[in-house]
């Protein structure tokens, strides 16, 4: 879809996964790492736990379809060559700190002057500009500045991050369509721009709208485990499972509550509880609790009654009975039970991908949309370091291969 | 001020919930023209979600749904009714792309699935975005993004090693899927505009999501291995966690990750001795002891204000951050620096507040456009000024109870 563009990658460790999705759309991204590979490279997990910088996962994980080269960046030589690429180049990728770019010349109002039509992507931890714009980052820093993290873990201990990190991948997918909007952009101006993405700015999306309480004058958010908490109320949504737990979305509301009033329906068929309990305003229960009608009490009692109910089926069991009575009840799915799951397969989701140099195929999470006219292709797998030096260096910009000797000698590429 | 980016892009939007209406919420932010339509029999559930201006709530109360559908053109629609129908193909007709976020099958039960839509505008874009997918055996388990979260496997690795799943927070997955829809909605645009071709894009929000778990997933493919919830723990820095401040519920969180922040870490607990000591010399070393590091820098934080805590820690060079809550984030200086909550008029509370783009682009940046999205707020400037129907026209839409 995006075959027409050329993409110049130079992410270092965060935020590969805007050029990915970009390449997944068709694109035609390269990589530009420094000599010796980038830096994520030597991010495990690593295949076999053998580290090297061609086996590893967190690469894997965000540079499938691109093509890679080396070249150093602080190196006169190795900017000129990457003057050469931005020359016909469409976007242009970093995630340097502030100011980096700038004192290489690398800077967006520099290559500008070289090619007017770059559309000039910048992922950083809090932006360009700003008074955290220099501050020192992480994952768990980013989601600790930007909301999510206070509103996710046990009550009686501190908040949780996700086993995975994530504050990059929201930065980096939201640069993604932004990038895309200053392209639409260019298509009429023939101007390209500088996209400026902050990482706590994008995670602040995972608050779903509570990082406004305070300016409503509403109570913030309280975290409880599986669950979140409003004053005094608790949504509960993990439940126990005979092999593992659920979550269930026992909620109240126009919208929603005639899953709840199915739930305990099968709940008392089941010998769960009695008719009363069975047959209250599971759509009006929240209203009822506003009107004092209902209590927290009650909520809770039926929390457990819930839990007493789920506790006694597998995952498998109420899975099942979600799609055959059509109830809000899924699975905490373990990793294995994610790959092996029927629906995934039955679409076929996965993509094998051969990787020669190591005598394996490895099956990857496969497109992230399917479009009937021009289907997201897995082309390439990620590449091994330098992989593209000749292609690129040697077929596009016609350095001979003395020339090539000579700049790989000096650590140039 | 050169035009809104995409001003030229018109977007008949039927989404719903969150993950849908996130997506062309980020489009209306650069100009797009989204006409959102909601039926007034069955109101999109942000409406009953929380944080709210008042309690009880009442249908336009809530700051989540007008957070989502900032800037958009709100037109109320029964699709119920032949009438409301022959607008509905009249915004098909006038639209570059079609967005709706139902459970799979409820289109094609309406008679407005993709070929339906196409046989009156042949070069149309349709993105449908669901929790499964279109097809295969679960296309039509309904479901929000707790569940979807759930079973593609977030869930699992969120929590702590001695107690159940403890998260992520609400529809995890709905604040994923957006950046991938809006994205390939630009990209199919882009195809469209060089050869003329529409087409149909199915995104299950759970297909999207699992590229946020890649190592996870590859981890299990590649090396056999489940992972599993290990509290703040990370596999490289140490030490990483979140740790006491002084007062009810503070917590900073802290994260080393090489020799250079442990220094400034030393420097700032005060015990320069950290650097030499054997045990902490390596960053393997301070993973295999960091119960003693952890004791350490909890002693030194839960005396010290969060902000102080913070601020010392930032200026050795140490990423420290203090876990914000609500009142935090709308004060914080750096969001306040890029403009990040707005406020738009509303009729009953004066303004409401909506969080900004999160993108700032250098020549055509984002603008948050508009009043409060209120039901049906715009009917007659969508059914006159975009369709081009008379007053008699939209007089008989009305009695015909076609607008709700």
């Amino acid at each position: 879809m995006l075959s027409p563009y050329r993409v110049l990658d130079l992410t270092r460790s965060r935020g590969h996964l805007c050029g990915q999705i970009l390449a997944d759309l068709g694109a035609d991204v390269v990589q530009v790492e420094p000599p010796g590979g980038s830096p994520t490279r030597r991010r495990g997990p690593f295949v076999d736990d053998v580290p090297h910088v061609d086996r590893s996962l967190a690469w894997w994980s965000e540079n499938r379809n691109k093509r890679g080269i080396t070249l150093d960046l602080d190196d006169a030589r190795g900017r000129e060559l990457l003057h050469r690429l931005v020359d016909s180049a469409d976007f242009l990728i970093e995630s340097e700190a502030p100011g980096v770019q700038a004192a290489r010349g690398l800077d967006y109002a520099s290559l500008a002057a070289v090619n007017p039509r770059l559309v000039y992507v910048s992922i950083t931890p809090f932006g360009q500009t700003g008074p955290k714009a220099a501050w020192a980052d992480s994952d768990l820093v980013l989601l600790a500045a930007g909301g999510p993290l206070r509103l996710n873990g046990d009550a009686d201990r501190a908040p949780l991050r996700l086993g995975v990190p994530q504050a990059y991948a929201h930065a980096a997918a939201e640069a993604a369509g932004a990038a895309l909007v200053a392209h639409h952009e260019r298509m009429r101006s023939g101007r390209g721009q500088h996209v400026d993405v902050s990482a706590q700015q994008a995670v602040t999306l995972a608050t779903q709208s509570y990082l406004l309480s305070a300016a409503v004058g509403f109570p913030d958010a309280r975290r409880i485990a599986g669950g979140a908490g409003i004053g005094p109320l608790s949504i509960r949504f993990v439940y126990p499972a005979a092999d593992g737990y659920v979550s269930v979305t026992f909620l109240f509301g126009s919208s929603v509550g005639h899953f709840t009033r199915r739930l305990m329906h099968w709940i008392a068929e089941e010998g769960g509880c009695d008719a009363a309990t069975r047959d209250k305003d599971w759509i009006g229960f929240l209203d009822r609790m506003f009107a004092g009608e209902e209590s927290f009490t009650e909520l809770f009692r039926t929390q457990e009654l819930v839990a007493d109910f789920t506790r006694t089926r597998t995952k498998a069991e109420l899975l099942q009975a979600a799609l055959e009575r059509d109830l809000l009840i899924a699975p905490v799915a373990t990793t294995r039970e994610v790959v092996d799951n029927v629906q995934l397969a039955a679409r076929d989701y996965w993509q094998t991908l051969a990787h020669p140099e190591l005598d394996r195929a490895v099956r990857y999470p496969g497109p992230f949309a399917r479009l009937s006219a021009t289907p997201l292709r897995y082309r390439r797998r990620p590449p091994t370091v330098g992989e593209h030096n000749r292609e690129i260096f040697g077929g596009e910009l016609g350095l001979d291969d003395a020339e090539l000797a000579r700049l790989g000698a000096g650590g140039v590429i | 001020m050169p035009e809104a980016a995409l001003a030229d892009v018109k977007i008949l939007d039927l989404m719903w919930a969150i993950a849908g209406p996130a997506a062309t919420r980020m489009l209306a932010d650069y100009g797009a023209v989204i006409v959102r339509v909601e039926s007034p029999k069955h109101t999109d559930i942000c409406r009953t979600i929380m944080p709210f201006h008042e309690l009880p709530p009442e249908s336009e109360s809530a700051v989540l749904f007008h957070n989502m559908n900032a800037g958009k053109r709100m037109l109320t629609l029964d699709l119920g009714t032949p009438a409301g129908r022959e607008v509905l193909l009249d915004l098909v007709r006038w639209a570059d792309v079609v967005t709706e976020a139902y459970s799979a099958g409820t289109m094609q039960a309406m008679g407005l699935d993709y070929e339906a839509l196409r046989a009156v505008n042949p070069s149309l874009i349709m993105l449908s975005t669901c929790l499964m997918g279109q097809t295969g055996p679960l296309a039509r388990y309904a479901g929000f993004g707790n569940l979807a979260h759930s079973i593609t496997g977030f869930g699992a690795l969120c929590g702590w090693p001695d107690r159940a799943p403890a998260g992520p927070f609400g529809a995890y997955t709905d604040y994923i899927a957006p950046r991938f829809s809006a994205a390939v909605i630009l990209a199919a645009l882009d195809h469209r505009r060089r050869t003329g071709e529409g087409q149909f894009i199915d995104l299950a929000q759970a297909e999207a999501s699992l590229h946020f778990l890649a190592p996870a997933i590859l981890d299990y493919t590649v090396n056999g291995r489940i992972r599993s919830a290990h509290g703040n723990a990370d596999d490289e820095a140490a030490p990483h966690g979140v740790y006491p401040a002084a007062g009810d519920d503070r917590w900073i969180a802290i994260a080393v990750h090489d020799d250079a922040q442990f220094a400034g870490l030393a420097s700032v607990l005060g015990d320069e001795g950290l650097t030499r000591d054997p045990r902490f010399a390596s960053g393997a070393a301070r993973r295999a002891n960091v119960a003693a590091l952890d004791a350490a820098i909890t002693a030194w934080t839960a005396v010290r204000d969060a902000h102080a805590a913070e601020a010392a820690l930032q200026a050795a060079g140490v990423p420290a951050a203090v876990v914000a809550g609500s009142a935090e984030l709308c004060a914080d200086p750096q969001l306040i620096h890029r403009e990040h909550v707005r406020r738009l008029a509303h009729p009953t509370y004066g303004t409401t507040p909506v969080e900004n783009a999160r993108s700032l682009l250098s020549r055509t940046p984002a603008v948050v456009a508009g009043d409060a999205p209120t039901l049906g707020r715009d009917n007659y400037e969508v059914l006159a000024a975009i369709l081009g129907y008379d007053d008699d026209r939209i007089s008989e839409l009305v009695a015909a109870g076609a607008l709700g």
